[in-house]
């Protein structure tokens, strides 16, 4: 079965396991199949037909991995992880493979007009008109939907922003959940539709934006307030001061090299506390919690164990999919910490502040 | 020795009710992942893969196996590179990364006594927590095993001062091909009763025995360390750098080289700012009290540019001591990111030997049209010859392997070794009698067959 992946792309790995230890899955269950390694060799295995497209154990570890890219700083030969990943997926959820969850949830977001929808009934950052020439502020699909209090906390963050009312998804859930090619023409459309450069409170669609579009144009929000280097937040003098963590988004981390500057802006507004594991994917992983809820909650379990112990007031996140899987893990222990997103944290609402 | 499919059926059955059956694989797919370790171009097949989690299932494992004359394959986390955990006639892959508990390290004894499957860099941080130091520090160690290091006699970074992994094993239980279990050392500094198992274990390579516990030895952690670099116009002036150094009654804790071709791709990849027109480059460092480093790193200093180093650069912080390690972390990556196959040896040659070693390399490397880079253990003359090819060129890869038979006859020549830390494994097998002689290889043979008297343990490789 060749053609499926990039020669290019899987000819890099070297084999030399480095990527094994920082595996989360691999972690999780010891064998090789499903460490970044041994799901290159899987790979290598189908493009050679060594492997069959329908052998079990390609069609699991295509749908375990996490896809949090945690393997690519670490590799010494830069194996693109992620980008094979997206070609793997491409490939074994085509056509009927795909799971129906999974159907619903990308239709919903594939077109502006669906994705506009889904923020109606919410309240988000007030939509100026039209699309000037930018900065401009991403909406989000899920986000816009789910947390509307985001992007109005970082549209007072950052006001120089304007915030287009139709811009569509980024495509990065069709990217990662095998539909590489609308993937990549979603986040074309949107670059199209906010000219410019476009700030991003999602670390999964900064990384995808980014991807296509080319880092210059993107900033992830934590970025853009840290190149614009203000003073102060507003929201600074909060007593006593809270102790807060973080969980990093793994595609912002891993892909951009993004994790420095959200940890600075949260030490200026309270006492920042290092969890052993907030570099680690904290499970959602996009569409991950909703495929395989089992396996994303044994990932979550050491997160919201780390959480406990270090008795957090609050733990900032900086993308959606991780405020959901975070929130509710949360709620499940009843752990009196709040799940925030960095932009609340910063602006400080409570997550249901009255609007500016 | 290959086994029918209603053997190894019959054996799965019984190693299920041993180890679990979640512990047992024999799936197409998993079985494709441990067909391979770290080693290019080589591959086996194994026909089923085995996780036990304590000794008695080991021995049990190995039982079996040695009733039904199935080959068993240890393996650590497959980060060697001279095929020593590829299954070359099938059978089980017997992976001991489930046993990973370190259950001791003691300040009083100076030991850590773990199980096989514990990372290299787990034990060294559970030292340092202690204020004490393991010092074998394979550039694998953050992935690598214990067990796998002890098997292969890993060497690492420090090995100038401190020795290789041969110099801190006290003590190994392990599993015979027949299943009894042995101990051989323990915590004792002194004990010479009964011949010395545990060194014949280190670097046994999986032939003769399935370790399951060590104990091994640690040391009270240095109190400061400190590094530099030196650029020099030829390669051969950085080896006399290196004499004069030791000559000095100095013993640096690291002496790394870099040659001319792996200056220029590790500045190409990762913009340090090295001097790509100098011929060699030199790494130094040294710990300990410090005044004795301070003093030692200026002894260094003096000598490279006694033998006409062209620049010599003490880092004055930790920002530029860790620029200066990063040039020699960055060879491998920067090498393999030129071709898709790269392939590391690790000929071995006297100190005195090293700059006409290298430009031997240098010579053939031009005659066969290849590009090699080399780099390496300046300090004790471990060399790392890597050729960086397209694997899909056929006359490249016949090239290359010929090549590096004509690099092992030359270290051989200048009384060397054909591998002074990755092991002997599939690759070097062919070489070996070359290096030591056919009595000694016949002796090799009969203490295998007297340790694994049906040949079970890792066919194919050392003692086969
Ligand atoms: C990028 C890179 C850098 C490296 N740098 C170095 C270096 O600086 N120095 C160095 O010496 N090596 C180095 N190596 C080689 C390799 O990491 C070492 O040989 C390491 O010790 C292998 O450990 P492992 O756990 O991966 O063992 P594996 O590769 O799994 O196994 C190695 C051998 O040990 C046997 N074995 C494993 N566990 C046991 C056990 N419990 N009982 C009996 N036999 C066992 C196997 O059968 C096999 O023959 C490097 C490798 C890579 C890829
Ligand atoms: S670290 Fe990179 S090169 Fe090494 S095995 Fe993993 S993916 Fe391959
Ligand atoms: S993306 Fe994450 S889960 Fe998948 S192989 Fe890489 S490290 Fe493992």
């Amino acid at each position: 079965m060749s053609g499926v992946f990039t020669p290019e792309l899987l000819d890099r790995c070297i084999s030399c396991g480095f990527c094994l230890p920082a595996c989360p899955t691999y972690g999780l269950t010891g064998v090789e199949a499903s460490s970044p390694r041994g799901r290159i060799n899987l790979m290598r295995a189908l493009e050679t037909g060594v492997l069959p497209e329908d052998d079990p154990t390609v069609l699991e570890e295509s749908s375990f991995c996490l896809g949090c890219r945690a393997c690519e700083p670490v590799c010494p030969a830069g194996v693109r992880y992620g980008a094979l990943l997206e070609e793997w997926r491409d490939h074994m959820w085509r056509r009927r493979r795909r799971p129906w969850r999974l159907k619903a949830l990308l239709w919903a977001v594939d077109r502006p007009s669906r994705v506009r929808a889904l923020g109606l009934p919410r309240r988000h950052a007030h939509a100026t008109r039209r699309a000037r020439g930018g900065p401009h502020l991403m909406l989000g699909c899920f986000e816009r939907a789910l947390y509307p209090e985001v992007s109005r906390s970082a549209s007072r963050l950052a006001p120089e922003l304007s915030v287009p009312s139709v811009q569509g998804c980024c495509g990065a859930l069709h990217a990662h959940n095998g539909e590489l090619e609308r993937g990549n023409a979603l986040a074309r459309e949107l670059g199209e539709a906010l000219p410019g450069s476009i700030v991003t409170t999602a670390g999964g669609c900064a990384a995808h934006l980014a991807g296509v579009l080319g880092r210059e144009r993107v900033r992830e929000l934590s970025q853009w307030l840290a190149d614009r280097g203000d003073a102060e937040p507003p929201g600074v003098s909060r007593s006593p001061r809270q102790r807060i963590g973080l969980q990093d988004s793994c595609h912002l981390r891993n892909g951009l090299g993004v994790y420095v500057e959200p940890r600075e802006l949260l030490a200026r507004v309270g006492d920042y506390v290092e969890l052993p594991s907030a570099a680690v994917c904290c499970g959602a992983a996009g569409t991950y919690s909703i495929l395989r809820p089992d396996d994303s909650a044994r990932v979550l379990n050491r997160h919201l164990d780390e959480i406990a112990d270090a008795d957090l007031d609050v733990l900032a996140v900086l993308n959606p999919g991780c405020y959901r899987q975070l929130e509710q893990g949360v709620r499940r222990r009843r752990l009196r910490t709040r799940v925030m997103h960095l932009a609340e944290v910063l602006v400080g609402t409570t997550g249901a502040a009255p609007g500016p | 020795m290959t086994a029918t499919s209603a053997e190894i059926d019959r054996l799965l059955d019984r190693l299920e009710q041993v180890v679990g059956q979640p512990n047992v694989r024999a799936d197409a797919g998993a079985l494709v992942t441990y067909a391979t370790d770290a080693t290019p171009l080589q591959r086996g097949r194994p026909d089923l893969v085995v996780l036990p989690a304590n000794t008695e299932e080991v021995a049990a494992v190995l039982t079996l196996a040695n009733d039904a004359r199935v080959p068993v394959i240890p393996r650590g986390s497959g980060t060697n590179l001279s095929g020593g955990a590829v299954p070359l006639h099938g059978g089980i892959v017997l992976v001991l990364t489930r046993m990973n508990r370190l259950l001791e390290i003691s300040e009083s004894d100076l030991v850590a006594v773990c199980e096989p499957g514990v990372r290299t860099i787990e034990l060294g941080e559970a030292a340092a927590a202690k204020g004490l130091l393991y010092p074998p520090d394979p550039g694998s160690q953050s992935t690598a095993t214990i067990g796998g290091n002890v098997a292969e006699c890993a060497g690492g970074l420090r090995a100038l001062k401190y020795g290789v992994t041969r110099d801190y094993v006290l003590g190994v239980q392990a599993v015979l091909a027949t299943g009894e279990v042995i101990h051989s050392g323990g915590r004792l500094v002194k004990d010479v009763a009964g011949y010395d198992l545990r060194r014949l274990l280190c670097g046994s390579e999986g032939t003769l025995a399935v370790m399951t516990e060590l104990t091994l030895r640690l040391l009270p952690a240095p109190e400061s360390s400190g590094t530099g670099m030196a650029y020099f116009s030829a390669l051969g002036d950085a080896a006399r750098a290196v004499s004069r150094v030791l000559a000095s009654g100095v013993l640096p804790v690291t002496l790394e080289f870099l040659d001319r071709v792996c200056i220029s791709a590790v500045e190409d990849f990762a913009r340090i700012g090295l001097d790509t027109g100098a011929g060699a480059l030199l790494i130094f460092g040294q710990d300990g009290d410090p005044h004795a480093v301070e003093r030692d790193l200026g002894r260094i200093a003096q000598a490279c540019e006694a033998e006409g180093a062209t620049e010599v650069r003490i880092a004055g912080s930790p920002a530029e001591a860790a620029t200066v390690l990063e040039a020699r972390r960055a060879v491998l990556p920067s090498l393999s990111r030129l071709e898709p196959l790269t392939i590391l040896e690790d000929a071995t040659v006297p100190r005195s030997r090293i700059a006409e070693m290298v430009e031997h390399i240098q010579v053939l490397a031009d005659r066969y049209g290849l590009k090699i880079g080399t780099f390496g253990h300046a300090g004790d003359g471990n060399l790392h010859p890597t050729a960086v090819l397209d694997p899909a060129d056929e006359d490249a890869v016949r090239r290359a392997h010929r090549v590096f038979g004509e690099i092992f006859a030359k270290a051989i020549e200048l009384e060397g070794s054909i591998t002074g830390e990755h092991g002997v494994g599939i690759v070097k097998l062919p070489h070996l009698e070359r290096q030591l002689g056919a009595a000694h290889v016949a002796l090799l043979r009969r203490i295998k067959a007297a340790f694994d008297p049906n040949g079970i343990l890792n066919p194919g490789k050392l003692g086969s």
